[in-house]
């Protein structure tokens, strides 16, 4: 909401007079920020108002004029030189930009010749001093302008005046005209609201008609049209507006039209209440009024030309003839005012906040009306809007009023008074509030406040605030007049709450994949279609039926991720064409997969599945001193997962051979598994799936569902050996495509009790003396005893009883 | 003159000292010089070879040999650790000549790096800890009710414009902020609640200093007696162990609208890097928007089956993204999010 200084002042009658910034500080201080404030007349300096005490042509032009002025009554006259063709006569006021003066544009003028007669400065047009755009002739300003001789042009022009931007909150309506902010700048201040009184204006302009008999209300919804005020202001005349009264709707961000459409806006920004001019003799004679939905099929064209179909959810203002209005959005164009209107039907209603809201949205007409009747505009403010209006439009028309308005008045019945305790104020503070900074706070409030007990008063709110409702609400609004600023710091007592069941894996995860080595990642939970296709999952995998978002901003974040995938390697893509070619990165974080009897497709009926998922990418090489590259490899991506396995407190972790992951390499992938079970897949990324991405060069991944790991219990000890261990070697010669595991699973499956380690010492291949699709591993076994040292024909035993079962077991040779 | 063969015998021991030292001059490692040492004085050995002679010398000769016999051993013995230490000397003068070059790269010790949001994260809910809070956490695929009904904004409410939503269904939005949080703690667990719910968000907002996601920090404290200065306090505490360094920073609160809350407020914290003196950070103003927050709303209370009039509560929301490019002075929020290592690995 943009609102002028001057037009604040106006409404308040305030103690002392605040400066525009104790008034900024102060409303500010109670909750509505001013987010802009600009000193409207900043822009030029050292241009005066000056009386035409004589005019003559130029010897020379015959477009040049010589004009004197005079800047105080019976002072020195100065002669300037002007080519505007609207030189006015003797008499009459203009803006004499004297030597010295600064315009927008960094323009300081001086005496300069103009055709051989020097000029001191020049009288100036609109647009010369940033105001408007008219270059017609010199502002000549109105035969009645009271601004006295040398007072600055800002005065003249109403522009000694500040522009603030009021960022309104949503539940304060009311703020949205200068009213409502004089209101509350005249609590926050210790002042009183001034309202304009146009009793005697009414009966001054009044007409012989009577407005009963020129108009009628049929309105049978309530609920949409709670009130609906009708006048009828006859005999005016359509005209620009006065200088001053323009100005200030230019101000603050309306373009002014004409006398009758200007001052409807005048009083929407005066008072909150928006208007609209009907001209009474293009509507149904005799007019009808009504205010109902629209029906299927009907149209409207309204104010901007355009021909809009209208919904059975809109509301409309009818005449009897059919719609004329879509109702607090827009007018209708057949039956506004013209050049060639005399009687206006000026309405003044109130509407429902929820059907404008609907219709202004669907049809992207965010009027300054619509703006309003969205938050809800007081009822009890139509008769009063409709008064002010119609005594300006008499004005500034040269009408007359018809008396009496025709008046629809279905308000609810006034809210009951709102209890409030004092008691219930201090504790819910906890600020030292008392009787009497309550009953001031509540006064300065336009409260009503009635003893009601001790301690205890029943309330009753203006009619604008309709957001006061509650106690609560009562408390916000003293303590708001009292200032947050008396509130102290304390600290809650420190009660035992139960603490909620929050899983911390995430965050072991996190913080072991960083002790690693690895840089995490956070990306966007949404992401681009294209990327999810690009892993070639097949239809029926739950990952490929991600969940859409309606109203993307953009295609790129079209579905929610089902995968941490996706955004790692294109984040690595990313990585690459910063030049980095090295990329480790982890990303820890939800996946969003359709609940268990969603259908695959469509927008879900539930809520999603929201597992946790880590996934570890991988691409260039280690980090290295220097030198050759060492590229990273899928066992760089195995040691990862193991380790952050084991730091999630998994004790029986292995990788296995598992069925084809679609984006992984079908040669080099396998699956993690916690005592048997899936939780996770590693291996390098499909050159096809990386090739979609615009990697060139493999990457290596595993990612693990962290659902599947439980929060560990603590750790338990083991006895630390207190005998020595012994090892014996075993080479064996296998086929290739015995798996690794395989043997260790065989060892592991001997049942000797002996055993305490098995690893791999060394593999080697060679097709001249192994053969073809053959290895040679060996193997290093450890053996050892809790209570003794072991002796060499105990371990003999065991490692040979190992050796048979391995040859048993297994196509392999012992070499 | 001639010699005796006691005489003979004895020089030929002797020689046997000189040949000994000759034979090990060359050599540089113990297990050689001690095969010489064996072939010198081993039972098969020259020494031993000599002595068999010695049967055949008069008896009243024997003493004089054996003397010479021993003083060969001990020169033996004498010369090998002589030869042994020079040789560790001239190891040890050989290890200290060493020179390597200090400034040529590390070997690289990976270090990981938490992304810079949970850094702060972890910081948030450690010093919310302090002062007894505890972490929950809740869906981001959320129900429109736990978002916005419950929360007392309503369908055409026009604090649904503040946050422009995501949808997935017509019930089911993207969670505009954390606070759905709040209800769902307070559906599952009586009061006193104290929790602290970071997670991330999603708005309809995409520019300098807003993205589309983005995470946020809330707060909730419900017990009788609550008051809006135990919320003003809990931001002082707040404000001075994240900003502060020495303390002495305050809040103020400004009123606001939020329809969960009653009163709310957008709280500010003392410039911590001016002091609030102003500075371009705080744009003069000595101070730093840093939330919303405000009494626990009575409609949300009912909403949960919470007696507002035996409970009162505060509840608190702050965006992590902000507060970290405060502290760190990060330039754009775009950067979180892109994975680029240039700005991860920085901290």
């Amino acid at each position: 909401m943009k609102a002028l200084w001057s037009w604040l002042l106006e409404l308040c009658d305030l103690p002392t007079m605040p400066t525009v910034e104790e008034g900024v500080r102060a409303l500010t201080g109670g909750g509505l920020e001013i987010e802009g404030l600009t000193d409207l007349g900043g822009g030029f300096s050292g241009v005066v108002v000056a009386q035409v005490v004589a005019k003559r042509p130029h010897p020379d032009s015959t477009k040049l004029t010589l004009v004197d002025v005079i800047t105080a009554k019976d002072g020195p006259a100065t002669q300037v030189v002007c080519g505007a063709p609207n030189v006015p006569e003797p008499g009459r006021k203009v803006l004499w930009a004297r030597p010295g003066a600064t315009l927008p544009g960094g323009i300081t003028l001086a005496t300069k010749p103009v055709k051989g007669i020097d000029s001191p400065g020049m009288l100036c047009a609109e647009d010369e001093l940033g105001l408007g755009d008219d270059h017609a002739g010199i502002v000549v300003l109105d035969a009645d302008d009271p601004t006295a001789l040398g007072a600055p042009a800002q005065r003249a022009l109403g522009v000694d005046d500040w522009l603030l931007d009021v960022n309104v909150p949503a539940n304060r309506g009311d703020c949205l005209g200068h009213e409502g902010l004089a209101r509350e700048l005249a609590a926050l201040l210790g002042g009183r609201l001034v309202q304009h009184d146009v009793s005697a204006d009414l009966v001054e302009l009044a007409s012989e008609l009577r407005a009963a008999d020129l108009v009628e209300l049929a309105i049978d919804d309530a609920a949409a049209c709670p009130r609906y005020v009708g006048r009828i202001v006859d005999g005016v005349t359509v005209g620009p507006s006065p200088r001053r009264f323009a100005q200030r709707l230019r101000a603050v961000g309306v373009r002014p039209i004409s006398n009758l459409v200007d001052v409807t806006n005048y009083v929407l920004f005066e008072l909150g209440q928006p208007l609209h001019a009907f001209d009474w003799h293009r509507l149904a004679a005799p007019p009808r009024i009504g205010v109902r939905r629209a029906t299927a099929g009907e149209r409207l064209t309204t104010l901007d030309g355009n021909d809009r179909a209208l919904e059975p959810g809109d509301l409309v203002i009818t005449d009897g003839s059919g719609p004329i209005a879509l109702a607090g959005v827009m007018g209708g164009q057949a039956t506004e005012v013209t050049a060639a209107t005399s009687r206006i039907l000026l309405e003044s209603a109130s509407f429902e906040a929820r059907s404008i809201r609907r219709t202004a949205r669907r049809l992207g007409l965010l009027s300054e009306a619509s703006q309003r009747f969205e938050r809800g505009v007081d009822p009890a403010l139509a008769d009063r809007a409709a008064a002010r209006a119609a005594v300006l439009l008499a004005r500034l028309g040269g009408g007359k009023i018809a008396v009496g308005l025709a008046d629809h008045d279905r308000r609810p019945p006034a809210r009951p008074p709102v209890p409030l305790r004092l008691a219930r104020a201090q504790m819910l503070t906890g600020t030292a509030l008392t009787t009497a900074s309550c009953e001031d706070a509540l006064a300065r409030l336009g409260c009503t406040a009635t003893a009601d007990g001790d301690g205890r008063w029943l309330v009753s709110p203006p009619s604008a605030r309709a957001d006061l409702l509650r106690e609560v609400d009562l408390i916000e609004d003293v303590l708001r007049v009292v200032g947050y600023g008396e509130v102290p710091a304390t600290l809650p007592p420190l009660t035992a709450a139960p603490r909620p069941l929050t899983s911390t894996i995430a965050d072991r995860a996190r913080r072991a994949l960083a002790a690693a080595g690895l840089t995490e990642a956070i990306t966007f939970g949404f992401q681009a279609p294209a990327r999810l296709e690009a892993l070639g999952l097949p239809v029926d995998d739950r990952r490929a039926q991600p969940i859409a978002v309606r109203n993307p901003m953009s295609i790129d974040q079209a579905i929610m991720r089902t995968s941490l995938v996706p955004n790692l390697l294109a984040a690595i893509a990313r990585n690459l064409s910063f030049g980095l070619p090295d990329v480790a990165l982890f990303e820890v974080g939800s996946v969003f997969l359709r609940a268990d009897g969603q259908p695959a497709t469509g927008e879900p009926t539930a809520l999603a599945d929201e597992p946790t998922h880590a996934a570890i990418v991988l691409h260039g090489s280690r980090p290295r001193r220097f030198g050759a590259a060492e590229p990273w490899d899928a066992f760089d991506a195995k040691g990862f997962a193991l380790a952050l396995a084991r730091a999630l407190g998994a004790g029986d972790v292995a990788v296995a051979a598992a069925a084809a992951v679609p984006y992984l390499h079908p040669g080099v992938g396998a699956a993690i598994t916690v005592g048997g079970v899936v939780v996770g897949h590693l291996g390098e990324v499909h050159p096809d799936v990386r090739a979609r991405f615009g990697i060139d060069g493999p990457v290596y991944l595993a990612e693990l569902d962290l659902g599947r790991f439980a929060e560990p219990g603590p750790v338990q000890m083991r006895p630390v050996p207190r005998f020595p261990a012994s090892s014996r070697d075993v080479s064996l010669l296998l086929p290739e495509a015995v798996p690794a595991a395989e043997v260790e699973a065989v060892i592991a499956g001997a049942a000797e009790a002996l055993l305490e380690r098995v690893a791999l010492a060394e593999e080697y291949r060679d097709a001249e003396k192994l053969g073809p699709d053959k290895k040679s591993q060996l193997w290093s076994i450890t053996y050892r005893a809790p209570d003794r040292t072991l002796t060499d024909a105990e371990i003999e035993r065991a490692h040979e009883g190992i050796v048979a079962r391995l040859t048993a077991h297994l196509p392999a040779a012992r070499r | 003159m001639d010699t005796t063969p006691t005489d003979a015998l004895i020089s030929q021991l002797d020689r046997l000292a000189g040949e000994f030292a000759a034979a090990i001059a060359p050599l540089d490692d113990e297990q050689a010089m001690r095969a010489t040492q064996a072939q010198f004085l081993g039972k098969k050995g020259q020494v031993s070879a000599v002595m068999k002679e010695l049967g055949k010398l008069p008896l009243a000769d024997r003493p004089r040999v054996g003397e010479a016999a021993n003083r060969v051993k001990d020169a033996i013995a004498a010369a090998v650790d002589a030869r042994l230490a020079a040789l560790a000397d001239a190891r040890r003068a050989a290890d200290l000549a060493r020179k390597v070059d200090l400034t040529l790269p590390a070997r690289p010790v990976a270090t990981g790096h938490l992304h810079l949001l949970t850094q702060v994260r972890f910081e948030l809910v450690d010093i919310f800890a302090e002062l007894g809070f505890a972490v929950a956490e809740g869906p981001q695929i959320e129900t429109d009710w736990h978002t916005f009904e419950a929360l007392a904004i309503p369908k055409d409410h026009p604090a649904r414009d503040m946050q422009d939503t995501f949808y997935v269904a017509d019930e089911i939005v993207l969670r505009t902020h954390t606070s759905p949080v709040q209800i769902r703690t307070m559906q599952a667990h009586p009061p006193p609640i104290r929790i602290v719910a970071p997670g991330v968000v999603y708005r309809r907002d995409d520019d300098a200093t807003h993205s589309p996601m983005f995470s946020q920090i809330e707060g909730l404290v419900v017990d009788r007696g609550i008051r809006f200065s135990d919320l003003k306090g809990v931001l002082t505490h707040f404000a001075n162990r994240f900003f502060g360094g020495s303390g002495g920073l305050d809040v103020r609160f400004r009123p606001s609208y939020f329809p969960f809350v009653e009163p709310g407020v957008e709280v500010d914290f003392t410039c911590a890097f001016c002091r609030g003196k102003g500075c371009r950070l705080c744009k003069g103003t000595g101070w730093i928007e840093i939330g919303g927050a405000g009494m626990v709303d009575p409609d949300v209370f009912a909403a949960v089956g919470i007696d507002s009039e035996v409970y009162t509560g505060f509840a608190f929301g702050m965006g992590i993204e902000r507060m970290a490019m405060l502290r760190h002075n990060v330039s754009d929020i775009k950067l979180y999010y892109e994975g680029d290592l240039r700005f991860l690995r920085q901290f």
